[in-house]
């Protein structure tokens, strides 16, 4: 352990990837020293592990019904968080269900952000007519209400997990492509990018090798704070029908079908909704605890 | 025929409407293998012409030529002519390791053999091998100017723009700077056209130097003329007087 830890902090790495890994390494030391960021760090790790164990840790199948034995409270053996309206486990449900939640995060993670970073930096880099025509498309994007305009591109679309991750993603961008553009125009003009033009080098070239990594930063901030709301507007989706369809166990559609008994049998509907509760506050923490790692301006203190 | 040739040169930013005449009408020649500086106080636009060569300002009036040749901002320009910049704090890429930066010039312009080079370069500059993996925040601002300066000779320029190059370190670490450009320069056979404020730099390191001010030329000497304190406009001299001191030592 002590000669890795000394590998990782060598100030004269001797090949690339040692110089990323003990950068990556002093980030995580900066990192644990915040307990709330732990904490969100914590709760998306058991995320990832309910997800990866899910056959092991749920105690029933998540679609089998079992019509005698529907509506039972929580704390019933066999059924510590309690059964539906057709007796399936709510326990159950709720961990095949996190793997339907990390699936859409992660395919949102990856597209959203991505479209976000290309159309700012873009923009941000030529400036004049290209900078205008695709702010004002990112205007246009923004200027409509997330869920609203979800909801539009998947009725258009058709429901589903698939489409829902498109609509949530094609939603998702302005914000990513507004950050990404602030940050090129405080760096555009920077020597290192005169001296790297002077160079010889392309757009392209500036564009990802040069501007990319300093916006990267503020858009995984944004990321893993947006992830709370991206994890509501799929479970918004399924509350409405149009995200995962019955039978998966996807949260919202969970919260959906408990409305029905909210006053009487108030666990259905409260267990997955707990379960989206915790999940998103995992994200915001981290999400904070990254800006304090991740931000040279925060950092500076 | 000289290597630089500028033709009353004129730089005209606008901003807000407003527009901003940064250089006005200044002629200037440097030849192969000479050290040619420019001296002025702040705003006197000065770097304005060494951005105006590298394509960074709006040229607005007058001719650059390189080798004879209307100036092309393409890759040929940058295997002819590179600079170093003032700022060695603002001019490295914070999240590019040395090697990083030291081979996107190779890459860009395909030339092979990358390893060797940067090392060789890293040694040339005197800076320890073991370095080639840090990040810019590891090193002092002497050691990024080096950094700075290996970077511009990657592509074996022949002309190299030093814009205040040794302004923003230390006294002590100013000197090994410009002992380090004296000698690369001897060495590669290197043209330079070099700005600063301070005329003990330009004595030390320039045959030849013209005085601007308010973004004209006012005279131009030789090192000679520099030595024997013969200029002939009162501004010249107040700069001169003004760091007299130094330029005896």
């Amino acid at each position: 352990m002590t000669t890795l830890t000394q590998w990782l902090r060598d100030p004269n790495p001797t090949s690339r990837r040692q110089a990323k890994l003990g950068q990556l390494w002093l980030g995580w030391l900066r990192l644990k020293r915040n307990p709330l960021a732990m904490a969100g760090l914590v709760i998306i790790g058991l995320l990832l592990v309910i997800a990866a164990f899910a056959p092991v840790l749920a105690t029933h199948d998540p679609i089998a019904q079992n019509l005698q034995n529907r509506l039972q409270p929580p704390l019933t053996p066999g059924h510590w968080l309690g059964t539906d309206d057709f007796g399936r486990d709510i326990w159950s449900r709720i961990v095949y269900g996190s793997r339907i939640t990390l699936y859409i995060i992660a395919l949102v993670a990856v597209t959203a952000p991505l479209i976000g970073l290309m159309v700012g930096t873009v923009a941000g880099y030529f400036g004049g007519w290209v900078d205008a025509v695709l702010m004002r498309l990112t205007d246009i994007f923004l200027a409509f209400p997330r869920l609203i305009l979800a909801l539009a591109l998947v009725a258009v679309l058709g429901p589903g997990i698939e489409n829902a991750v498109l609509a949530i993603a094609l939603t998702a961008w302005p914000p990513y492509a507004r950050v990404a553009r602030a940050e090129t125009l405080t760096v555009r003009n920077s020597d290192y990018i005169a001296a790297v033009r002077l160079q010889g080098a392309g757009a392209g070239r500036i564009i990802w090798g040069h501007i990319v990594p300093m916006c990267l930063p503020s858009v995984i901030i944004r990321v893993t704070l947006d992830m709370a709301g991206v994890i509501l507007i799929a479970a918004g989706l399924g509350f409405l029908g149009l995200g995962a369809q019955p039978p998966l166990s996807e949260w919202g559609l969970m919260i959906s079908a408990g409305r029905k008994y909210l006053f009487e049998q108030w666990w259905v509907a409260t267990m997955p909704g707990l379960a989206i509760f915790i999940v998103s506050l995992g994200f915001n923490l981290l999400g904070d605890g990254l800006r304090d790692v991740l931000d040279p301006r925060s950092a500076a203190k | 025929m000289s290597l630089i040739e500028i033709d009353d040169l004129s730089v005209t930013f606008t901003a807000q409407g407003r527009e901003v005449r940064a250089v006005q009408g200044v002629s200037l020649r440097v030849d192969v293998r000479e050290s040619f500086g420019l001296v002025g106080e702040s705003g006197s636009g000065k770097s304005t012409i060494l951005r105006a060569i590298c394509g960074l300002a709006p040229v607005s009036g007058g001719s650059i030529r390189i080798g004879g040749e209307v100036l092309r901002h393409d890759r040929a320009f940058a295997r002819r002519v590179q600079m170093v910049f003032q700022d060695p704090y603002a001019s490295l890429h914070p999240r590019h390791t040395l090697d990083r930066t030291l081979s996107e010039p190779l890459a860009i312009h395909g030339i092979g053999g990358a390893d060797q080079r940067v090392m060789r370069a890293l040694e040339d500059v005197g800076l320890p091998s073991s370095f080639r993996f840090r990040y810019p925040h590891q090193l002092s601002g002497g050691q990024r100017q080096r950094v700075a300066i290996a970077r511009a000779l990657m592509l074996e320029p022949e002309i190299l723009l030093l814009d205040e190059p040794t302004s923003a370190l230390d006294a002590s670490v100013q000197a090994e700077v410009l002992n380090l450009l004296a000698r690369l320069r001897a060495e590669r056979g290197l043209t330079f056209l070099m700005v600063s404020h301070d005329l003990a730099v330009i004595d030390h390191m320039c045959d030849r130097v013209l005085v601007m001010q308010h973004g004209r030329a006012v005279e131009e000497l030789t090192r000679a003329e520099l030595a024997g304190a013969r200029m002939q406009t009162d501004y010249a001299r107040s700069l001169f007087e003004a760091s007299a001191d130094r330029l005896m030592g």
